[in-house]
């Protein structure tokens, strides 16, 4: 039996050793891999992009969307067509809905030199009505600006540090998932945000491209966009929304995508419209044979280019008026 | 401030114990009775600033009343003693019956009359259920002479000493101002520290490891789950079972072990509940200073067993509706109140009878009643009871496919095999949660019984650390169950 000085000499010693080594993994984790500040591995992942990557004070063209914006436009060649778009950030985040879009935009004041927002989007992005989690614009601001104060920055890295399997798991998923550009998961950004996706052939997921988006939409996302638009108007942004491309072949096989295709576009073209914004329908402009396809509606990388030159060129022609 | 926090376990607390111990090494006993008066109220205002005010009027209050009951005789003063008394308790009792009990009070008058009263909606300030309880008790010691306190600041510390402010054990003034006031304990003491670490760091394991886990089940069952099979139904009842145990002594071991390292022994709370062969037994091991609060300020005053037998039952089951009632405002805690006090009674007639029970039969008996009582206990509403009790009782009964070689002949008796569980079915280790935690709480020891036995060696170091390592899970943060009451 030991004393009970030296026991807790011994028990303070080794209880120290744990916890500053979980100290060194979190502060080595917040350097190498997105910390937890969301629950989107992806806007986590976009948030410490921007923060590391992005001079907020150089951006005039934002993107923003689901996938069907981070992989669908490249920024990269946004910024080589066109005239008007020369510093551009792809915002855009796994999964969201207009509701969330929403949100992102309450970062735009980040960005005091922004003249332009694109939202990149389909029908299948309208469905859903829920907000992010965890998501604080203020404090997102600060982090993405590099102002959070040491003592905040310090408690952001506790609280990653805090959920230490969380980070193993974070850190393990990473590296498998997120660094290879032909797998949908792909997370290395482009030096504007966009994830162009390398998925051909056998990479291609066949459920993925054979079976469509179901058909639900709900009001309260048109209703989103709807305020996007008119916020967009009071800050003095131009709005643009585009139409991204869909298969055609599930287009013709499938009615309720058919009927989509054909009323979704009309319906945000009257909202957007009335407040100032614009309406691109790339669906129609290039009608895109399947070898551009990565699935339904995501585009590969050479769709992509193609997509993001004629939103460059639709662009342009607007502005120069 | 959560016990299960970072704040708490690596700022709070090491600086709170530093300068209380500083303070004390400096003969500035007052002062370190004064930081530990302020820390606790920082503590306790962690949540909500505004709950302070009504915890320092209520102090006031009550060390008014209680030092007017213990130093004045009777012939100086113009109202009897008792009087006094009456004035100190109805203030306590009105004062939670503001805070927990509007609401619940005119939404029946509401139902009753089709009123239409508007509610308060009032939050329900932190802490009170237990602080009120606490301070009645120290009137009623006031009153009874078993305690006296002229220095405000001692009552100070004895109402907010902030491991047990919130959610108990519920202490007697007369078993902590003598330990606060003991020269000894101002000094650290080596063996208290490892002792309180090793408790604390067990207690923590008990709410973060084993009562979240069980938490998440229990909320599936209850809250979302919109029907449940028998399966998914008694899952769901044993896994609130569980977490309510393993929470609220998990919250206990953690308050027992903070206070050891201030040199304060509080009283022992729980004692092997789920042991327990009858229901008697069960309240003797559950919730323990509670059940003595009970019985000393409102069973005993009843007229307790002295009264003849027919007085004896009413007087049980006045007490556990009442301890119900206490518990929250909603019908199914007077019920669960109600149920216990029924058991009660049944079990004083059994006993009485000179019946004797086989002790497996009993203890299965008294766990299956404890576990039936706390679906009502748990459930947001009568409806929500009913579900879960409906699956228990009467819910389809589907084995899971994977032993149907061993069950097939119980296709014959019209037992489906197939997807035993919708709700559970992405939880696979469910079942082995269920088994290991049965095996804690009838074939382990409890914690109380590993504090005698604790000995600075490496076997409770090692235990510590492991128990210690539960930190990593505090990203799950729950608040603690009893904290709502």
């Amino acid at each position: 039996m030991l004393s009970s000085k030296v026991y807790l000499k011994i028990l303070f010693f080794i209880l120290g050793m744990i916890v500053t080594t979980t100290v060194a993994y979190s502060y080595y984790f917040s350097k190498n891999y997105p910390l937890p500040i969301t629950n989107r591995i992806s806007l986590d992942a976009k948030l410490q992009f921007i923060r590391e990557h992005i001079d907020p004070g150089k951006i005039d063209t934002i993107v923003v969307g689901s996938s069907l914006a981070l992989n669908n436009v490249q920024g990269s060649y946004l910024e080589k067509s066109s005239n008007k778009c020369k510093n551009v950030l792809n915002l855009s985040v796994w999964s969201i809905g207009p509701v969330q879009v929403e949100q992102l935009l309450e970062l735009s004041d980040a960005f005091p030199n922004l003249e332009r927002i694109i939202y990149s989007g389909q029908f299948s992005d309208f469905g859903g009505i829920d907000k992010l989690k965890n998501y604080d614009s203020m404090f997102i601001k600060k982090y993405i600006r590099n102002e959070l104060n040491p003592v905040a920055y310090s408690s952001l890295l506790l609280n990653s540090c805090k959920d230490l399997s969380f980070c193993i798991k974070r850190q393990e998923e990473w590296e498998k998932e997120h660094g290879m550009n032909n797998k949908f998961a792909y997370l290395k950004f482009d030096h504007t945000g966009s994830a162009p996706l390398h998925i051909y052939g056998k990479d291609i997921v066949q459920h993925r491209w054979k079976n469509p988006h179901g058909a639900v939409q709900n009001p309260k996302a048109f209703d989103a966009l709807a305020r996007m638009a008119k916020k967009a108007k009071k800050d003095g942004l131009k709005f643009y929304f585009i139409q991204q491309p869909y298969r055609q072949p599930l287009i013709d096989k499938h009615l309720h995508v058919k009927h989509n295709m054909k009323t979704f576009p009309e319906r945000v073209k009257s909202i957007i419209t009335k407040e100032g914004g614009k309406f691109f329908n790339l669906y129609e402009k290039l009608h895109l044979s399947d070898k551009y396809f990565a699935d339904r509606s995501h585009l590969n990388d050479q769709g992509s280019i193609i997509g993001t030159e004629e939103i460059a060129k639709f662009i342009d022609q607007n502005e120069e008026k | 401030m959560l016990f299960n926090s970072y704040e708490f376990i690596f700022f709070f607390l090491p600086i709170t114990f530093f300068i209380y111990f500083y303070l004390n090494k400096k003969r500035l006993t007052e002062a370190s009775k004064g930081f530990l008066v302020f820390a606790s109220l920082f503590f306790y205002s962690w949540w909500n600033i505004a709950y302070l005010p009504l915890i320092l009027v209520s102090m006031l209050f009550n060390y008014t009343v209680g030092r007017e009951l213990s130093t004045h005789t009777q012939k100086n003063r113009k109202y009897s003693s008792k009087t006094l008394l009456a004035f100190g308790v109805i203030f306590n009792i009105a004062l939670l019956g503001y805070f927990k009990y509007s609401d619940f009070f005119i939404i029946n008058i509401n139902r009753a009359f089709t009123g239409d009263i508007s509610l308060l909606n009032l939050a329900l300030p932190l802490a009170i259920s237990f602080y009120t309880f606490q301070q009645i008790a120290y009137l009623v010691d006031s009153y009874r002479n078993e305690t006296k306190e002229y220095d405000f600041l001692n009552y100070a510390v004895f109402v907010t000493f902030f491991p047990q402010l919130i959610a108990g054990p519920i202490v007697h003034h007369a078993e902590m101002m003598p330990q606060f006031a003991q020269a000894k304990n101002k000094v650290k003491n080596y063996h208290n520290i490892a002792l309180g670490l090793f408790i604390f760091s067990m207690g923590l394991f008990k709410k973060v490891v084993i009562a979240d886990t069980f938490a998440m089940w229990a909320t599936k069952g209850f809250d979302v789950a919109p029907q449940l099979n028998m399966l998914e139904a008694w899952a769901t009842s044993l896994s609130y079972t569980f977490q309510l145990y393993f929470d609220f002594s998990g919250y206990t071991d953690m308050a027992i072990g903070i206070a050891l390292l201030f040199n304060i022994k509080l009283p022992m709370n729980f004692f092997s509940p789920y042991k327990a062969t009858s229901i008697q037994d069960f309240w003797r091991r559950w919730h323990i200073t509670l059940s003595r609060f009970l019985k000393d300020y409102l069973y005993i005053p009843l007229g307790g067993n002295r009264k003849g037998e027919m007085r004896t039952y009413t007087n049980l089951f006045t007490t556990f509706l009442l301890g119900g009632i206490w518990h929250g405002a909603g019908w199914t805690f007077v019920l669960w109140g109600a149920l216990h006090g029924f058991a009660l009674i049944i079990h004083r007639v059994w006993q009485k009878l000179g019946f004797r029970m086989n002790s497996v039969i009993a203890w299965f008996i008294t766990f299956n009643f404890i576990n039936i009582a706390w679906v009502f206990f748990r459930a947001t509403s009568f409806d929500s009871a009913i579900k879960v009790l409906h699956g228990m009782f009467l819910g389809e009964f589907i084995l899971p496919a994977s032993i149907t070689k061993y069950a097939e002949f119980m296709s014959s008796t019209g037992v489906k095999l197939g997807h035993w569980s919708k709700l559970y079915q992405h939880d696979a280790y469910i079942g082995l949660w269920f088994i290991a935690a049965f095996i804690v709480i009838l074939l382990f020891s409890n914690s109380m019984e590993w504090k005698k036995k604790f000995k600075p060696n490496f076997l409770y170091m090692s235990l510590t650390i492991l128990f210690f390592l539960s930190i990593f899970l505090l990203h799950r943060k729950s608040e603690f169950i009893y904290f709502n009451f």
